[in-house]
């Protein structure tokens, strides 16, 4: 091999050894033209969802608006055609606002999405006027300079509070900071426990009041063939703190107190930490450790593998078409006779930084369009998530939704106790925290009690420079 | 591979045609490369208003994370997942690529059976094992089980086997590729040597592991150098089976700079970590050219 050769040889293996580390390593300087590709518009929606019939105020002749336009990014996270349902939202919002084009960008789960806009913004792109993202995301996204309160357009409505006083509170929990308003909810679940009726039936158990009949049942559903255990209750933790809030919750304190705040170490918590522990442990009722069963849970439950799981609302329209007994759905039982929990989850809609104010105010119609009743209850129909609006359970639509699957007004009425899901400063890292101390603790790594402590220990620290 | 490289006139053509590739290079990896390595000497957080705007600090970065017993942990993470995928989807392509250069009926079968994986998704590939892997019903632990295993079956959710689940689906994920290579390389090897062999009278023994597999050195060298970057860069299936867990068990370099990055919206340290993911892969790459190229010698 001569020199040269050899040169390049050597020079081309670098180049692949550059490309491969670079390529997913360095997205934060990939040029901003790159990010809010104009995506295609989704494939024309078949309008099947016969869009709710609006009557809303008819477009006040706007007269000769400048056309604008408008990109929202949105994420799916259910098994369900978004794209299609928000397709036929996005025309009727045209015919009825003609100057304002709205382009949908589907960008993934609520990690793209937000990924994709850190990604435009920080290398100096234009973001979508709109996105929705995890509510929790709020304190992150106020930090970056991401997004803009919405105090200004909410004023500027005919009955600002009303729409406002309009959501049900546990999800606009996560709006709020500095006594502004920074996200209005949109797809939006909680944390539910749903059973199988049949099988308590036919062990002659009623729905679980407290975490000890909870356990006894689970225990009692438990059964084992040959090698092949059905377990009375899945409980998924690889990702555990949503799922464990009502834990906590139910034994009396949330994990947090407000944004710089956490309380990993309370002794309720803890309580809760134990209590998941020992339903494999003492009980029996669940596999030992830490289960990464979060995709799997519900098709267990489908398919009988298990009597019991906790999961997001937003399965109950799966789970109720694959299941062929009768589905129960409930809060967590608490830890006391008679009490329960959950808590919230899911995205808002955020305006963004850095966009006209024309555009903000298109985005802002948009908004005010897509969480009318009767799109909300539309919306919740055929999704699965949560009608987030009072009024929504007053449409017609939605009364002769409920009328058929009562489930759906279970899940709305578990969010009565619910406590705020996590959302502090500097999340990403507090969170991350809490997973690795919780599942040390139940993979037996570590005792409740102290990896709490040593949680509630790096936590803090990891709030000190937001929360001094 | 012949060389006339001696004095000639200087000719643009080659350079032109480079041109465009030269072009994507410095625009996509070399620029990036020296914003990282500047952005690395500076801290620089998104979400903590204070630190938005960057302000230098020198090799503070580098000195926190090499002091930060996580950080370690993610080292350690990913050298238990490279020693555990490269050598062994290296040999695994090897032993199927000689399976099927045979000539036997039904060979098209094996190559599509060890070749599929490759052309799955990992994202979907590894939904599909999150199943397999399931506890009791789970076809991988039933399968285990037939064979006698009656270890712990929560593959994903344990500490010590959550490493080991993602290097599983690693393994079968890229044998079956570096397999393509080995055969390609299979099929164009001489056949005079063979013969030669065959009247020496070397046996099937000798004649792989002192003709084959030497003659397939360029082969091994080129894959140990992909196998060795893909171990470094396929985390899709660490986000479906472990995300990361339980307690960063299955947290690797680019898994922890993608957290680090995006969800901690630390400029600074995934900058940092960004020059030390190219540090390694070019120590590694240099260092396995230079030493294939002296055995050549």
């Amino acid at each position: 091999m001569s020199t040269p050769k050899r040169f390049l040889f050597v020079l081309l293996i670098l180049l692949v050894g550059l490309l491969a580390a670079c390529g997913p390593a360095a997205p934060a300087e990939a040029p901003a033209e790159e990010a809010p590709a104009e995506a295609a518009p989704p494939e024309e929606a078949p309008a099947e969802e016969a869009a709710p019939a609006e009557e809303a105020a008819p477009a006040e002749e706007e007269p000769a608006m400048e056309p604008v336009t408008i990109q929202v990014f949105y994420p799916v996270a259910v098994d369900a055609p978004i794209a299609a349902i928000f397709q036929g939202y996005i025309e009727d919002f045209q015919a009825e606002y003609p100057y304002i084009t709205v382009e949908p960008v589907f960008s993934g789960g609520y990690g793209d999405v937000q990924t994709a806009i850190q990604t435009t913004i920080d290398g100096g792109g234009e973001p979508p006027a709109l996105a929705v993202m995890l509510a929790t995301a709020i304190y992150d996204l106020i930090n970056a300079d991401y997004i803009v309160p919405l105090d200004e357009h909410i004023a500027g409505m005919e009955d600002g509070d009303a729409y406002v006083a309009d959501f049900l509170p546990a999800f606009l929990a996560n709006s709020y900071y500095d006594g502004q308003l920074w996200s209005v909810p949109f797809q939006r679940s909680a944390v539910v426990m749903y059973y199988n009726v049949d099988m308590f039936a036919e062990a002659g158990l009623e729905p679980p009041t407290s975490w000890q009949t909870w356990a006894e049942a689970a225990q009692a559903l438990t059964v084992t063939e040959g090698d092949v255990t059905n377990w009375g209750l899945h409980f998924s933790s690889d990702w555990p703190y949503w799922l464990f809030q009502p834990l906590a919750i139910g034994a009396g304190q949330n994990i947090l107190d407000d944004d710089c705040t956490v309380t990993f170490d309370d002794p309720a918590v803890i309580e809760a930490v134990q209590f998941y522990i020992d339903l494999s442990a003492e009980y029996g009722a669940m596999p030992a450790g830490v289960q990464a069963t979060w995709p799997t849970d519900p098709p267990d439950l489908a398919s009988g593998a298990t009597a019991m799981i906790v999961h997001s609302s937003g399965s109950l329209t799966g789970l109720l078409e694959q299941a062929d007994f009768e589905l129960g759905v409930m809060p967590y039982p608490g830890k006391e006779e008679g009490t329960t929990a959950s808590v919230p989850g899911g995205g808002n809609f955020y305006m963004m930084n850095g966009v006209s104010a024309e555009k903000q105010d298109a985005a802002w119609k948009f908004m005010e369009f897509i969480t009318q009743p009767d799109y909300v209850a539309d919306f919740s129909i055929n999704t699965g998530y949560i009608a987030n609006r009072y009024s929504a359970y007053d449409t017609d639509a939605m009364q002769a939704y409920v009328a058929d699957v009562p489930q759906a007004l279970l899940t709305r009425d578990a969010l009565q106790s619910a406590g705020a899901e996590l959302a502090t400063q500097n999340l990403g890292q507090v969170r991350g925290i809490f997973h690795d101390y919780l599942q040390r603790a139940i993979n037996g790594e570590m005792g409740a009690a102290e990896a709490m402590a040593a949680a509630q220990a790096e936590a803090e620290a990891a709030l000190a420079d937001y929360c001094e | 591979m012949q060389s006339q490289a001696a004095r000639k006139p200087f000719k643009p053509l080659p350079y032109l045609l480079t041109l465009p590739t030269a072009v994507f290079v410095a625009v996509f990896t070399v620029w990036p490369v020296l914003l990282s390595i500047y952005q690395s000497f500076f801290r620089q957080r998104m979400n903590i208003a204070k630190f938005r705007e960057p302000s230098f600090i020198g090799l503070e970065n580098y000195i926190d994370l090499l002091n930060d017993p996580y950080f370690i942990k993610v080292i350690g993470n990913t050298l238990k997942y490279i020693i555990g995928t490269v050598p062994i989807s290296i040999l695994l392509g090897f032993l199927f690529a000689l399976l099927v250069n045979r000539k036997v009926r039904g060979v098209g079968f094996f190559r599509l059976a060890f070749f599929h994986p490759m052309v799955l998704p990992m994202v979907s590939a590894a939904t599909v094992w999150l199943f397999f892997f399931t506890p009791d019903y789970g076809l991988f632990n039933t399968a285990l089980r037939f064979l006698g295993y009656n270890g712990p079956q929560n593959w994903t959710g344990n500490p010590n086997l959550a490493i080991l689940s993602v290097i599983i689906v690693a393994i079968w994920k890229n044998s079956g590729y570096y397999m393509i290579f080995y055969l390609a390389g299979l099929q164009n090897l001489p056949t005079d040597v063979f013969e030669a062999a065959a009247l020496d009278g070397a046996n099937g023994w000798q004649t792989l592991w002192q003709i084959t597999f030497p003659l397939m050195r360029r082969t091994t060298l080129f894959i140990s150098t992909i196998a060795f970057i893909d171990a470094f860069r396929t985390v899709d299936h660490i986000f479906v089976l472990t995300s990361g867990g339980p307690s960063r068990a299955s947290t690797v370099l680019l898994f922890e700079l993608w957290s680090q990055r995006f969800e901690y919206q630390d400029i600074g340290v995934s900058a940092a970590i960004t020059v030390i993911f190219v540090v390694i892969l070019l120590a590694f790459t240099i260092t396995n050219f230079i030493v294939s190229e002296r055995k050549e010698a």
